[in-house]
């Protein structure tokens, strides 16, 4: 049966064409949407793996700082301890001008020594960090002060470059780096993944170094980790606080959880946008289909009146109206499969495979879904014809 | 004739309701799409306020070190004061030469409120680059640069948020970055989109906190450069290359080139998306971009347009085939293939110019609950003639392509069998 109806659709195909070009186009819209809810969602299941409620983000650029190393480590010390002793304050830490869910980044290559992972997020960050965010380390330690006098270099990384790096090994107390000595540095924690580019992207491997005498000039950011109930007169105070320590400088405050829903909008805009057309340009496909599918009944009014008057009943018409319907649909995603899946294969955009698996079974699941619906009026429309009136007309 | 061709294609429109509303749904909904697609190009691209002078503006806003061979660096950032001082301001050919710096944001604590700012430091001839209209008093001039004055400007949303509604502000004092300024101007705040000239105060560079004695020709900043007209931009262009080229290499341990453009406005968005590529650590030039963001918005507009002109084409064949024993009887009365060609290219031109103004007024529609719903502060979205233009231009492509494939296969279609059915 399927087989003869394919013969069938086949021997027509010319005229199908251009239905078959329509459905492998929505086919690819769908597809391509499809990956990016699914590689999104996914996202979206993981955690986010830090706090950003109640976190503010300071910036201090352009600051009068003292000159000499000394005096700027014990005036960077001093403002600390000043924010750290206002009442609302819970924590606060200098990072490096890259926080979370920010535009900024500062990407580098890892080098282990026999193995090198690029496009690494690099941090450098105090010993308040993980507690200011609230990330949660998996092995070993935050940095703290017994690093003050450590011969190598501490450095801390997160899961994901850990298992980029070292497979399925422990990464904690291992030495990396292939330069001479005073560059090699020793891995003294691994942090759990956050998703610092927002909700609905991957966490990326990064790593993190202490703040050193070098790196200490370029520091300008501050996270400050408040009680709930600090508001805008408290914010006001802090600022008033950080312009008379911080001479001279530009002042700026925002909320990690405003950075967070921005970055977050940024990535969903586009989505929406996007869906909006695919949701237009798919009615419109539905709709054409839906009238091109009716007309057929019509003008073949002779040949189903003859298959009822042999003994077809209303409902294996319809069916096989539904069925030829699906052989269509099937010539273009054969099509549009073909086109699909040299993504994954060449890898065109930097996703797993997995996600293309999954929009590829949603797009024709999708495709067959809309041409059944489509196909369910005439469908039936065919099963209500009576052989004796199609077969008197003729 | 053509009224008769006309007639019979309402009488056909009218008979098969269903279809005429798929063709008329696709047709002017693609349209609307487009046109209000259209009108957000126009307003960001063409001319407006405040730099209603766009046309014979050049912008300088980033720059870029690289060096050869085995030095991998690249580095890129905004214009220093340096090349603005000492070698732009210089420059022959401009009517003015106005330096902007990129926005810095600050906050500003009134009345337990807190309110985000975004603060520009400017010189004397920002003003006259662009063309902001003073609500209150005006912008300040060299003296007050010259002076450090803390004097500024600000806009009228940011004069309703920290004065208050209907209050007066000229005279009065504004605490920003925890400075205090004696406002000396109001302006009517432009787009939030426009990155050379959005702010909430404008102040006087010499008030900035970066170092002016910097002899870094890299920075924060950008160069606005107006001509006196239109036709002395590539004159304007290359007396800014040429002085540029004398500026010796900054870094020359590190970079072997330094290099900035003087670029319309649209090419300082197309330069950095189709102009310039730093795979592999080379940096590479490639143009201004601007062709290749004409040929990619083309392309993309063609892929949205061809799954509804496919639809159309597919339901035109659907209903040309049904009228097969009126075409048999007109070609058996000696018609020739041509006129029927030409009359159902007509019916469906007719058809979609119908779609076309369906389009129209559903896209008026959509701009007005735009421009209602403020998606962007300040914007005001209009159909503008460009934009119907391209409109009708891209209605005659519908029409003209979804006939003409099946007016052919109507017009090869055999008398007898025509008649037969």
């Amino acid at each position: 049966m399927l087989r003869h109806l394919s013969k069938l659709m086949w021997n027509k195909k010319k005229q199908h064409l251009l239905l078959v070009i329509e459905i492998f186009f929505s086919f690819l819209v769908i597809f391509a949407i499809a990956t990016m809810i699914v590689f999104f969602y996914r996202n979206y299941r993981k955690p986010i793996g830090l706090e950003d409620k109640d976190v503010w983000t300071v910036h201090f650029d352009n600051a009068d700082t003292p000159g000499s190393a000394d005096s700027l480590a014990a005036f960077y010390d001093m403002v600390h301890e000043a924010v750290i002793s206002l009442p609302k304050v819970r924590e606060a830490s200098y990072t490096s001008f890259n926080t979370p869910f920010g535009d900024a980044m500062n990407i580098t290559a890892f080098n282990t020594g026999n193995k090198q992972v690029g496009n690494v997020y690099s941090y450098h960050t105090d010993d308040h960090y993980a507690d200011a965010l609230g990330m949660k380390l998996v092995e070993g330690r935050w940095f703290d002060k017994t690093d003050d006098a450590a011969r190598y270099q501490p450095i801390i990384i997160n899961q994901s470059l850990e298992q980029a790096a070292f497979g399925g090994e422990a990464a904690v107390g291992k030495v990396i780096g292939t330069d001479q000595d005073a560059h090699k540095r020793r891995i003294v924690g691994v942090v759990g993944d956050a998703k610092v580019n927002g909700d609905y992207r991957q966490p990326n491997s990064s790593i993190w170094e202490r703040i050193d005498t070098n790196f200490r000039r370029d520091v300008t950011t501050m996270l400050v980790k408040v009680t709930p109930d600090a508001d805008a007169t408290f914010e006001g105070q802090l600022f008033q606080l950080l312009s008379n320590r911080i001479k001279h400088a530009d002042i700026g405050i925002s909320h990690l959880s405003d950075s967070r829903s921005n970055i977050n909008g940024q990535a969903i805009i586009p989505l929406i946008i996007f869906g909006i057309i695919a949701g237009f340009l798919v009615l419109n496909v539905a709709f054409g289909l839906f009238g091109v599918l009716w007309y057929n009944i019509n003008r073949r009014r002779g040949e189903i009146g003859l298959r009822r008057a042999v003994g077809a009943t209303g409902g294996s018409v319809a069916t096989q109206l539904w069925t030829e319907t699906l052989i269509l649909a099937t010539f273009a995603l054969v099509l549009g499969t073909f086109f699909a899946v040299q993504f994954p294969l060449l890898h065109v955009f930097d996703l797993p495979t997995g996600v293309y698996i999954l929009a590829l079974i949603f797009a024709i699941l999708f495709i067959y879904a809309l041409v059944t619906i489509c196909s369910l009026y005439p469908g039936r429309q065919a099963a209500g014809i009576y052989p004796a009136v199609a077969l008197h007309e003729d | 004739m053509l009224r008769n061709y006309l007639k019979i294609a309402i009488a056909v429109l009218k008979r098969r309701w269903f279809f005429t509303f798929i063709s008329l749904f696709g047709i002017s909904l693609t349209l609307a799409t487009i046109m209000v697609v259209v009108a957000f190009f126009t307003q960001f691209e063409n001319p407006g306020y405040p730099d209603i002078h766009r046309d014979r503006m050049l912008y300088v806003t980033s720059m870029y070190f690289w060096g050869d061979g085995d030095k991998h660096n690249i580095n890129g950032g905004a214009i220093g004061f340096y090349l603005y001082k000492h070698y732009a301001s210089t420059l022959k050919i401009p009517e003015a030469v106005a330096l902007s710096s990129n926005p810095t944001r600050t906050n500003t604590y009134i009345n337990d409120k807190k309110l985000g700012l975004a603060l520009r430091y400017t010189d004397e001839h920002f003003w006259d680059v662009l063309q902001f209209q003073f609500l209150e008093g005006k912008p300040f001039d060299r003296r007050q640069i010259d002076n450090g004055d803390n004097v500024a400007v600000i806009t009228d949303d940011l004069r309703n948020d920290y004065f208050g509604k209907g209050e007066t502000a000229v005279g009065k004092y504004i605490v920003a970055d925890n400075t205090q300024f004696r406002v000396i101007g109001v302006v009517r705040g432009d787009v939030r989109s426009n990155e050379f000239s959005t702010a909430d105060v404008y102040l006087p560079y010499s008030l900035s906190r970066g170092d002016l004695k910097s002899t870094d020709i890299s920075g924060n900043y950008s160069i606005l450069l107006l001509a006196r007209n239109k036709s002395e931009i590539p004159a304007m262009r290359r007396e800014f290359d040429e002085m540029f080229n004398r500026i010796p290499i900054s870094d020359p341990m590190r970079y072997d080139h330094q290099k900035t453009w003087a670029d319309l406005f649209l090419a300082t968005y197309t330069r950095h998306l189709f102009g310039i590529s730093m795979s592999n650590g080379h940096f590479r030039e490639n143009g201004d971009g601007i062709t290749w963001f004409y040929v990619c918005a083309a392309l993309l507009t063609f892929l949205f347009m061809l799954i509804p002109t496919i639809n159309l084409i597919n339901i035109n064949v659907t209903r040309i085939m049904e009228r097969s024993s009126e075409i048999g009887v007109r070609k058996s009365f000696g018609a020739s293939s041509g006129t029927l060609v030409l009359q159902f290219l007509v019916e469906n031109v007719f058809l979609t110019l119908l779609g076309g103004l369906i389009g129209v007024l559903l896209s008026i529609a959509a701009l007005a609950l735009l421009n209602r719903a403020e998606p962007i502060k300040n914007l005001h979205l209009f159909l503008n003639f460009p934009a119907l233009l391209y409109g009708l231009a891209a209605c005659l492509f519908f029409g003209i392509l979804s006939g003409v494939y099946p007016a052919w296969r109507m017009s090869r279609l055999n008398v007898v069998t025509a008649l037969k059915s």
